[in-house]
């Protein structure tokens, strides 16, 4: 469904990304794992259209979408929940669900994405008419996905979704996570700090140093890898 | 000092405030959606009282209602000019070399308009005569002139449709989500680059149909656009930058506290009030009226 090639991005004479090539297959969960700084947000902005390539190409369905802005792509059914949250602040919770489902295939489908996302995260539903920016760091992460499955999309991107939130609220969000998954056929491209959470989770890894792929596999694989034991899970 | 006296200067101050409060707006909304201070705002203006005035003195068509027609003709102006214009300096790059450029570009284009005013329709002063002019409405002790009257609820109205449009249309949400988290929204599919080019026209029909209001009881000419830009700025920034309320009300207290200015102050110095009323807001509360202070979560 996703086949990216030899991705390259820079900013300014940083390389962030070095070729890196990756592929993920309709329904499947994908997760990108490694250190801060290794260049995963910049690959799954790649993905998004959040940043041009520098070399290599992104193909979506058998598309190329690399010259695609990110808004072509989010019409195409990819809805990327940013780093940092990136909620509406002076939106609110519900208008902030509704831009979710801007794209044509969405809007019209409204009340039933509404419908998933209060089940998801209840307290969504006590406060949709509050603005966005009140709410506390983990009902933004809530709101922000919550925003993505509006778009009902067939490929979901989430970065770091447990990024500065106390681990109740990463729990409840990693299950979260995992429910979207069980309620529909939705395709999820996943970019964690957490190595073991999200290892758990997913069907197969990458595990990303400094802009390239250092390891990949399936998760059984990767969880018993001696590098990933050691580098990762204090092993 | 009666009382009678003082409400009598709020009232006249909030009828003018009202037609400030609808031009501000328009700069408040260019700014909030593509962060561009827009210099030619009060020459757009211009424009708008030129062209109210030349469609009632050639087609006799009333100057409140040419303040509405011109709306549409206005906005596609402004989305050309986005187009051919701003876009080239909005967007990707480094923000202080594209605040610079567009600072020129928008000051360029005001003086350009300014000028070009000047020479096509020369300097002479003109002005709209409406029976409603020089008329006014008596509640009890109060007077309230009619032109001003009816130009502050024709800017209520305006107002009041953008603030729907604003708030109960997926476009006018899709403009204040571009306006919060540009990314963000690009990756909802909302294209970016036509939210600017929106903003800037609804922005440009504005401050036009106020000039067109403006015009039914204040001179025309080329020049007039210094006397106004300021206070715009005045009002945006005093009910904090990007706000649309806050611009709304900026504007409705401007007028309101040069017209009280007028109880101390000769007319020529009614600004002076502006500016010492601004100077305390931005000492007390900096971040204007309706701000929020920058939050990081």
């Amino acid at each position: 469904m996703l086949k990216l090639s030899e991705v390259s991005v820079a900013y300014g004479g940083l390389q962030a990304v070095a070729s890196v090539s990756l592929d993920v297959a309709e329904g499947e969960f994908v997760t990108i794992v490694g250190p801060n700084g290794a260049g995963k947000t910049t690959l799954l902005k790649a993905v998004g259209g959040g940043v041009p390539l520098q070399a290599g190409r992104v193909e979506y369905r058998g598309r190329d979408i690399s010259g695609l802005p990110a808004h072509a792509r989010a019409r195409l059914g990819v809805a990327h929940v940013p780093e940092g949250r990136k909620v509406f602040p002076s939106l609110s919770v519900l208008e902030n669900l509704e831009m979710g489902s801007y794209r044509a295939e969405a809007r019209s489908r409204r009340g039933e994405g509404l419908d998933t996302v209060f089940g998801l995260f209840p307290v969504l539903r006590e406060r949709r008419q509050q603005l966005a920016g009140s709410l506390s760091g983990g009902e933004q992460q809530m709101l922000a996905i919550g925003r993505g499955i509006m778009a009902l999309p067939d490929l979901l991107l989430l970065d770091e979704p447990s990024q500065g939130l106390g681990p109740r609220i990463v729990e409840g969000i990693f299950e979260a996570i995992a429910a979207i998954r069980r309620s529909r056929p939705i395709t999820i491209l996943l970019v964690e700090q957490r190595v073991v959470e999200a290892l758990e989770l997913c069907d197969r890894g990458y595990v990303l140093e400094t802009g390239r792929v250092a390891l990949s596999g399936d998760r059984q694989t990767l969880l018993a890898d001696p590098r990933v034991q050691h580098a990762y899970l204090g092993a | 000092m009666a009382l009678g006296d003082l409400v009598q200067y709020v009232v006249t101050g909030l009828l003018v405030g009202g037609v400030y409060a609808l031009m501000s707006i328009g700069l408040a909304l260019i700014f909030g959606v593509m962060r561009v201070v827009n210099f030619a705002q009060g020459d757009f203006m211009m424009l708008g009282m030129y062209v109210t005035y030349f469609l009632t003195t050639a087609y006799g068509i009333d100057p409140l209602l040419g303040a509405v027609l011109i709306v549409p003709p206005f906005f596609l102006v402004g989305v050309a000019v986005h187009r051919v214009l701003l876009a080239r300096v909005t967007g990707g790059g480094d923000p202080q070399r594209l605040m610079d450029t567009q600072l020129i570009l928008t000051l360029g284009l005001s003086l350009i308009i300014t000028n070009g005013a000047t020479m096509l329709l020369t300097p002479m002063p003109r002005g709209i005569k409406t029976s409603y002019a020089t008329q006014a409405f008596v509640v009890g002790p109060i007077l309230m002139n009619e032109a001003r009257s009816y130009a502050f609820l024709m800017a209520l109205l305006l107002a009041g449709v953008v603030y729907v449009f604003l708030t109960r249309t997926d476009l006018g949400k899709a403009l204040r989500a571009a306006a919060d988290e540009p990314e963000a929204a690009g990756y909802q599919g909302i294209d970016v680059r036509a939210m600017h080019g929106l903003a800037f026209g609804v922005g440009i029909a504005l401050v036009a149909a106020a000039g067109g209001l403006l015009a039914t009881y204040h001179p025309i000419e080329p020049t007039v656009a210094v006397n106004f830009i300021v206070l715009m700025f005045v009002a945006v920034v005093l009910g904090g930058l990007g706000s649309i309320p806050g611009a709304f009300a900026g504007g409705l207290v401007i007028g309101v506290v040069q017209s009280l200015t007028l109880l101390v102050l000769p007319f020529q110095l009614q600004n002076v009030g502006v500016f010492i009323a601004f100077l305390l807001v931005l000492y007390l509360r900096p971040q204007g009226l309706f701000g929020q202070r920058l939050r990081t979560v």
